[in-house]
């Protein structure tokens, strides 16, 4: 077993932990009650977090050491520092803004699709291309990062929106805020990943056009997360032309993550011709 | 006067015609659309399908921005979309002028624009390469086990202003940078045979033979050449020896590398080392060198730098209207903030922020819970 592994299946168990006792936490043997009389097990989540977010810190270190480059090429790589990242933003969300703290029985179990999906990889080694010397792909990669880390939280938001509508979304949510406030806090998330996607976006042709020649070519990468952004601007144009019902507002957030996800682990690995900078 | 302010009238309410955000949702649907049909870059669709929907876009940003008080008078969302309307714009000019192409330059030999290939110029290309002069120098390139292609280090003397020659280094994602232009190397390059025709009768002549990119091609470093007056076709084949490894690290570089050269003409084959020559009935040849051929790759468009000015700009317009946003109202105020939210009446037209009721949902919320505030 190579030396990654072991932190990586521990790190994934503490998200596995801090889901279940989120799950939990917002259960309905709370149903009928005004207010939560104890929020402890908020702290067992944050505490687990925190402790994945540690443990997949150790096991990203640890294959940087072993193959000598960081987690920039395979999907291995990419899932696992995905997962650290939107981990460790949530983290600080979920610190921060108690009031989201139910909407992790949301986030959470979303970021299981990329943590079942990490263990079924092989971890080999990756090569590292020469376009990946340049500086940029910090920029452009950490701003990916933090786009999809606010994205995800609006996801969150948006799961509370439509499933407020079922009577047990009503339980697990009913100490949440009023759907006018969630809403908006999801779209401040939202505007606030708008503003990571252009950077991103704009590093992104930077370093296009250092590594190809060429800022922006319509590949399938490009084309994809141009149609994220899109999709993202026309989902806050709607709202300020129509009266967006809560459900159609979270599907709409839906959409625009499921198209940032596809974009992020679909195109580069569907076609052999998109840009992974490897040729 | 009056006459003056009329016509100004009329002007504002002919643009606010075209200001409508449904106008904006329907461009961004159609730019959508456009966006897909143009996915990987598929041969036979026409540019149009992009062009169009930016230019109603445009169209309506100018009387948006003229017109709707909502964005210019917010600073933020005022720089933010005007920057959006001068993206299009130079990347409009961008496709006018740019130009993209390909060179082979072979070591010892300089830049000529004669020399470009697969040249796609937009109609104002200006066209002039009369500062751009460099010469091809040694280059290596690295690889990794399984053949990874590596670090690129390509040498050049450029002529700088004063006219003097300047060595310098570039390779991947270092271009070459003259007058505008940027030359990048690419995985595209090879070896090259340079040899000299003696025509029977004739003044002799050098002149060099591309073999195919390698290692790409390593299995057929072959080319072929019909000398002038004659109609025999000359074939080469060039059998290297190389320090390439697919199970190690190695550098392709042209130090360590020796070729012998098969030609080949009519049912004849003669094996040519460097320095000898080959008496061929339609005269003689000289394998006088073997060097390499670097593949370029040349990018001209004068907008980048303002391109990538214009976007940070916009970026920091965004973030100064959602900075004043959240300071206006904060995250867990029961007030709507949006005109739709407000009263579920379109946006188009004049408005002022943040000026409605409360909406119907009123349940009860505990702000500190939000916020993490103490009770
Ligand atoms: C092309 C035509 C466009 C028009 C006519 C237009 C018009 C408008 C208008 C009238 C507002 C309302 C301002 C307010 O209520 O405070 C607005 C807001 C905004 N626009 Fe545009 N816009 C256009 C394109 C875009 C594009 C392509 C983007 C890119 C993402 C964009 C991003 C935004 C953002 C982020 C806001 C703020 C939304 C909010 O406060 O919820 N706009 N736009």
């Amino acid at each position: 077993m190579v030396a990654e592994v072991p932190w990586l299946w521990s790190g994934l168990g503490a998200y596995f932990a801090a889901t279940l006792i989120a799950i939990w936490g917002v259960a309905p043997r709370f149903a009928g009650m005004p207010v939560i009389q104890n929020r402890r097990h908020e702290y067992a989540v944050l505490a687990f977090l925190m402790l994945g977010v540690t443990l997949l810190a150790v096991a990203i270190a640890e294959r940087w050491l072993r193959i000598g480059h960081g987690p920039w090429i395979s999907l291995f790589e990419l899932l696992m520092s995905q997962l650290w990242s939107l981990g460790l933003i949530f983290v600080l969300l979920y610190w921060r803004l108690p009031g989201l703290r139910p909407s992790a029985v949301i986030v959470l179990p979303v970021m299981w699709i990329l943590g079942s999906w990490v263990l079924t990889l092989e971890p080999a080694a990756s090569h590292f291309p020469p376009t990946y010397y340049n500086a940029w792909k910090w920029v452009h990669v950490g701003l990916g990062k933090i786009f999809l880390a606010l994205l995800l939280a609006g996801v969150g938001l948006a799961g509370v929106l439509i499933l407020r509508h079922t009577r047990r979304g009503q339980a697990w949510f009913r100490n949440m805020p009023s759907n006018v406030i969630v809403d908006r806090l999801a779209w401040r998330f939202m505007m606030l990943a708008l503003v990571f996607d252009s950077l991103m976006l704009i590093a992104g042709a930077v370093w296009a056009q250092d590594a190809w020649g060429r800022y922006w070519a319509w590949d399938p990468l490009e084309t994809s997360a141009f149609l994220t952004w899109l999709l993202l601007a026309i989902g806050l144009h709607l709202r300020l032309s129509y009266r967006v019902p809560p459900v159609v507002s979270g599907l709409m957030i839906i959409g625009v993550f499921m198209l940032a996800f596809a974009t992020y682990f679909g195109a580069p690995y569907i076609s052999p011709a998109a840009h992974k900078g490897v040729v | 006067m009056r006459c003056r302010c009329l016509r100004v009238l009329q002007m504002l309410n002919f643009l606010r015609k075209f200001a409508s955000l449904k106008i904006a949702l329907l461009g961004m649907a159609l730019l959508a659309i456009g966006a897909m049909l143009s996915y990987g870059n598929p041969l036979g669709t026409p540019v149009w399908v992009l062009v169009a929907p930016m230019a109603l876009l445009a169209v309506n940003l100018v009387a948006a921005i003229t017109t709707n008080p909502r964005i210019n008078q917010q600073p933020g969302l005022l720089v933010f979309h005007v920057a959006l309307l001068l993206l299009l714009l130079l990347a409009t000019v961008g496709r006018l002028t740019h130009l993209d192409a390909h060179l082979e330059l072979v070591v010892g030999t300089g830049f000529e624009a004669d020399k470009l290939l697969e040249i796609n110029a937009g109609p104002l290309h200006p066209g002039s390469f009369d500062s751009v002069h460099f010469v091809q120098g040694p280059y290596t390139v690295e690889y990794s086990p399984g053949m990874q292609r590596g670090l690129t280090h390509s040498h050049v003397k450029v002529k700088t202003a004063a006219g003097a020659w300047e060595g310098r280094i570039v390779g991947d994602d270092r271009p070459l940078v003259m007058d505008g232009y940027r030359f990048y190397t690419t995985f595209n390059k090879g070896f090259t045979s340079v040899l000299t025709w003696l025509p029977a009768g004739g003044a002799p002549v050098t002149g060099s033979v591309n073999m195919p990119s390698y290692p790409l091609f390593e299995y057929k470093q072959d080319n072929r050449w019909t000398p002038h007056g004659s109609n025999t076709e000359i074939k080469f084949w060039l059998q290297l020896k190389t320090a390439m490894n697919a199970e190690a690290h190695w550098v392709l570089d042209a130090a360590s590398s020796s070729g012998v050269l098969i030609v080949t003409s009519g049912d004849k084959r003669y094996e040519v080392r460097l320095g000898e020559f080959v008496d061929l009935p339609q005269g003689r040849l000289r394998f006088e060198a073997l060097t390499m051929w670097m593949g370029y790759r040349l990018f001209y468009d004068p907008t980048i730098q303002w391109l990538f000015f214009v976007a940070i700009m916009g970026i920091l317009g965004l973030t100064h209207y959602f900075w004043k946003k959240i300071n206006l109202q904060p995250w867990m105020d029961e007030k709507p903030d949006t005109i739709a939210e407000q009263a579920g009446k379109p946006l188009d037209g004049i408005g002022s922020p943040s000026s409605g009721k409360p909406s119907g949902n009123n349940a009860p919320v505990t702000t500190a819970y939000l916020t993490g505030e103490k009770h």
